[in-house]
Order: C-alpha cells, then sequence, then structure tokens
C-alpha cells in the first residue's frame, strides 16, 4: 500500500494511496518514516559528493592510463613498423614476390587454335645480404611446366612447357646512383625489354621486334650510372656479355657481346634514349642492333615508342637488314585504361616472316584495375602478313596479378 | 505520409554523401617535412615531384635522400599522389611495383603506417623527406615543414 520512490539517490519521495492515508496508525508511521529519512538526507549527500570526488579522481588516473598505454601501443606499432620495412635494418629473411597470368585465346589462325593458356607464373627471389649487396632473380613458369621421367629408365616421359631461370645476378651498389650486377639479366635494351611484366603494361603480346633484333637476357656484367645533366636525370648502362643463344654454360664461341643504353628524362614526364648491341654469334653472324625509344606522359595520356634497326655481317655472303618499330597509346581513365599498338617488324628470324617483307600488327587492348596488383584484359590483335594466308586475328582475355610485398 | 517521410529520408542520405563526398575531396592541407638539419626552408612542388619520381637521388650537400610514403590507403597519399604527382596512388603504387618488380627502382619510398611514424623516422634522419596531414606537423619542434599543398 505504501511506495517509496528514490530519484537522486538520496531524496525520498513518498506516494501515499488516498485509502491508506486514512489509517491514523498508517499516518504516524509514514510521517516517522518521513521524518528520518530526511534527517540522514544531508549526510548521505556528503557521503555521495565523497564518493563522486573519488569517482573522478579514478577516471583521471584510469585516463591518464589509457594515454599512456595509447603511446606505449603506438611505439611498439612503430617499432614493428620499422622492422618490416627494414628501415636501417637488413631483412633476415629471403623475399618472395611474383607475378601471374592466366588467359584464353580466341583465334582464326590457320597454324594456331583457340585455348585456355596457364601463360606465367614467376617467382622473384631477393636478398639483402648487406647494405652494398644483393641477390636477385626471377624464375617464370611458362604454359604451367611438367617434367615426367620413366620410373625405371629415367628417360624422359613427358615434356611440357618452359622451366626459365630469367635472370639472376649478384648486385653490388655502392650507391643509389652507381651499381653492377654480375649473372643473367635482362638486355638493358629500349623500354619494352626492361618494363614488361604482365601486371603492368596494357598489352599481353609483345612487339614483334623484341627477341628477335637482341637477345631477351643476356649473361654477363653490367654497370649502370645514374647523374644528372642540366637537371636532367640521365641513366647509362654499360654491359658485356656470352651473347644471343650463348646462355650459362653453353658459350660456343670466343667473341662476348657488348651492349650500351642510354635514357635521358628531359622533363618530367618526357624520356629519350638510344641503345646499342653487337655480338658476333654461333653462325660467324655479326650482329650489330641499334635502337632509340621515346616515352612521352601528359596527365592520363602515355606514347611510348622504340626503333630498331640490326645490320647482319655474314663473311661469306651479302650483309642484310632487319628492323621493326612500334608505337603504343595509353589512356587511363579512373580503373580503365584504354591503349592501341601498331606494331611492325622486317626480322629474318620470325616465323611467318616472309623475305624482305614486312609483318604489320594492330593491337587495341581494355584493361580494368580491379587493385593496385590485378588487372582484367581484353584484347584484339590483328596480325597482316606478306602471305595473307597467315593473316591473324586474334582475342585476348586475361587476368594478371602481382603478389608479395612489391 | 510514409511515402514523403521516406522521399525526405533520401534526399537527406543524399545530401550527407554528398557532404560527406565534399569533405574528402577537399581534405586538409598536406605538409610536406624534412629533418631539421636539412638546409633547405622551402621546396617546391616540380622539385618535391622529381624526388618522389627519383629524377634526384641525393640532396645538394649530397645526403642520399630517404623517401616515405604513408600506406595505400591513407587520405593524405591520395591527396598527395594527385597533387604532386598529377596520378591516382593506386598508380603511382603500380609504377613503383613495376620498378621493384624489375629490380629498376633506384630510390624506392619506404611506405609507414601512421603519420606519426613518418614524423618520427624524419625527425631522427637528416636525409629523410615525407609528407603528413597540416596538423600532424604544425606542432612538431623535430621536422620541417617546407611545402603546405592546399
Amino acid at each position: 500500500m505504501l511506495q517509496i520512490f528514490s530519484i537522486y539517490d538520496f531524496i525520498p519521495v513518498i506516494f501515499l494511496k488516498e485509502r491508506a492515508l486514512k489509517k491514523p496508525g498508517l499516518r504516524i508511521l509514514t510521517v516517522i518514516l518521513a521524518s528520518c529519512l530526511l534527517a540522514s538526507a544531508p549526510s548521505r549527500v556528503r557521503a555521495g559528493d565523497d564518493r563522486l570526488d573519488r569517482l573522478e579522481k579514478e577516471v583521471t588516473g584510469l585516463k591518464q592510463e589509457n594515454e599512456d598505454l595509447k603511446k606505449r601501443l603506438g611505439d611498439l606499432e612503430a617499432d614493428q613498423e620499422e622492422i618490416r620495412n627494414n628501415v636501417g635494418l637488413l631483412s633476415k629473411y629471403l623475399d618472395v614476390s611474383g607475378y601471374a597470368d592466366v588467359q584464353y585465346d580466341l583465334t582464326d589462325s590457320r597454324t594456331d587454335n583457340s585455348k585456355f593458356r596457364v601463360r606465367h607464373l614467376s617467382f622473384f627471389f631477393s636478398k639483402d645480404i648487406t647494405k652494398e649487396w644483393k641477390l636477385f632473380s626471377e624464375v617464370d613458369f611458362e604454359d604451367a611446366p611438367r617434367f615426367e621421367a620413366d620410373r625405371n629408365s629415367g628417360n624422359l616421359k613427358k615434356a611440357q612447357g618452359t622451366v626459365f631461370v630469367e635472370q639472376v645476378y649478384v648486385e653490388y651498389r655502392p650507391s643509389f646512383s652507381l651499381d653492377a650486377r654480375l649473372g643473367r639479366f635482362h638486355t638493358p635494351f629500349g623500354i619494352w625489354s626492361i618494363y614488361h611484366f604482365p601486371p603492368y603494361v596494357p598489352f599481353q603480346t609483345n612487339p614483334l621486334f623484341f627477341e628477335n633484333t637482341f637477345p631477351e637476357v643476356s649473361d654477363g656484367i653490367q654497370l649502370r650510372y645514374s647523374f644528372s645533366v642540366k637537371d636532367m636525370p640521365l641513366d647509362t648502362n654499360v654491359y658485356v656479355s656470352n651473347g644471343g643463344g650463348n646462355a650459362g654454360g653453353t658459350d660456343g664461341n670466343a667473341s662476348k657481346a657488348v651492349g650500351a643504353r642510354v635514357n635521358l628524362e628531359v622533363v618530367p614526364g618526357a624520356s629519350l634514349g638510344g641503345s646499342y648491341y653487337r655480338d658476333r654469334d654461333n653462325l660467324n653472324i655479326l650482329r650489330s642492333s641499334y635502337g632509340a625509344h621515346l616515352l612521352l606522359s601528359y596527365k592520363a595520356l602515355k606514347l611510348q615508342g622504340e626503333y630498331v634497326i640490326r645490320e647482319n655481317e655474314i663473311s661469306s655472303g651479302p650483309k642484310f637488314r632487319d628492323n621493326g618499330l612500334y608505337a603504343a597509346l595509353t589512356y587511363d581513365l579512373g580503373k580503365w585504361t584504354f591503349a592501341a599498338r601498331y606494331d611492325r617488324c622486317r626480322c629474318n628470324a620470325l616465323d611467318e616472316q616472309v623475305a624482305g617483307s614486312s609483318l604489320f600488327r594492330y593491337t587495341g587492348a581494355v584493361n580494368y584495375h580491379f587493385a593496385h596488383n590485378v588487372v582484367g584484359k581484353v584484347e584484339y590483335d590483328r596480325t597482316v602478313s606478306p602471305d595473307r594466308s597467315l593473316d591473324e586475328n586474334r582475342a585476348i582475355f586475361a587476368i594478371a596479378v602481382a603478389v608479395g610485398d612489391l | 505520409m510514409g511515402r514523403i517521410s521516406f522521399s525526405l529520408l533520401t534526399v537527406l542520405v543524399l545530401a550527407l554523401n554528398i557532404v560527406a563526398f565534399n569533405v574528402e575531396a577537399t581534405g586538409e592541407p598536406v605538409a610536406v617535412i624534412v629533418n631539421k638539419a636539412n638546409p633547405a626552408e622551402s621546396l617546391s612542388e616540380a622539385y618535391i615531384k622529381k624526388i618522389y619520381t627519383n629524377g634526384v637521388l641525393s640532396w645538394p650537400d649530397g645526403v642520399p635522400i630517404t623517401i616515405y610514403d604513408l600506406s595505400l590507403q591513407d587520405r593524405v597519399r591520395a591527396a598527395f599522389s594527385e597533387k604532386i604527382l598529377g596520378m591516382s596512388a593506386d598508380r603511382v603504387a603500380e609504377e613503383w611495383a613495376h620498378l621493384k618488380i624489375t629490380n629498376h627502382a633506384k630510390n624506392p619510398p619506404y611506405t609507414m603506417k601512421s603519420e606519426a611514424l613518418i614524423i618520427r623516422r624524419v625527425a631522427s634522419e637528416k636525409g629523410a623527406i615525407g609528407y603528413v596531414s597540416y596538423s600532424a606537423a604544425k606542432n612538431s619542434q623535430d621536422v620541417r615543414i617546407v611545402n603546405t599543398l592546399q
């Protein structure tokens, strides 16, 4: 019948129902109880104030502790971050990264058919041995290789695809401007020979002159020196190698190939350069390649072009010449890249080549960058040969990904 | 009534999105910082671009440059990439990845997770350069602001 509600913990409020107040006993009891509660209120207020003060102090202390913990956590994270980034430290581990691309080729070629391809699976292994010394290597698996030997005889039963040690060298870099590489490296000639990895170029196909006017890789020693000419950065490379077709221990002749490359950045976004390569091969043909390259980029637009001539001198026959060029225009629009390439080659080594005539290829490509290391590509190539029966239309649908902390 | 409320709600959400987008698009200024011991008092945007694209590898006094970047998802990095390098942060990352994958990056930037860490590194290395939001750098006694990108 009697209901007591406490609102602020020390102020009692008594609600009496009408009928209850009519009873005298209850009325007296109510008055006594109310008096007691009211009498005790000031002390309860004081006690409450003390408690509040204590709580406030505790909260302030906790806040401070929290701040200290946050700072310590931040420092710990910073230390871990530094270790992860190897800032000022050498990693204890071998760095592994790489890329892969898979594609579907749709073609009307008479000599080829439409197919799925596991095009590349490439691994890069690098290790900073000391601040100046580094080991770098690239192992490329093309077309999902499989090699199987007969259990009893050991003879090769099945072989498909390619396993290719594309690069392996020891690098000495005393400064950012200078390095020396000893081993196998991409032949530094023009632009495409160095920068051609599928996740980072809009095309899946190589320019026609590539691999037909100079070797893709060279075994030897290379020096790079970078400096500025009137505030324009200039990169130079010189190298000596076994020469084309003479990789590893298979060098079949005493002569060595020599080469050089220069690249001048005239203004940011505009580079031009030249390359030279000279080699007497195992057929005793002296091959001298000269190249010029240009790279212009303005905002989202990029123009890249290369031109190569190769003179071939045979001791017992007439000289002959290979040449090739391409020009590629790309335009970035958000996550999209649109690209077009004109490609021409008069290269005697090409399968589709008819002596003395040029082969043409017209390429259009659209890339979609799902992330900075995942790209989807659609490419169309129209190859026009002097022998029109060899003309080809090819569409390529590809996905390229790069993996590892690049 | 329900439809009107729904329409109003939609308009409100859209308005909030527009406001949020504008806030993200404008953002706060980006401060480019160097070590206190670096004699450079200010650096032009063109020179900063040269540094971040490896067109310049050392300071005029010969000290090698150490470049710091924020993580790819950071809004300050997005603003810096657009303003200085004229490209989205993703595209800049692609370019670096291509250079690193070919081992042709001369002096690639170190990516740091936080602005505090960049300030810490720049403060401790004479040749270091980095960028952080202006509010993070303005009260730091250990680094010098050499350019403020609005």
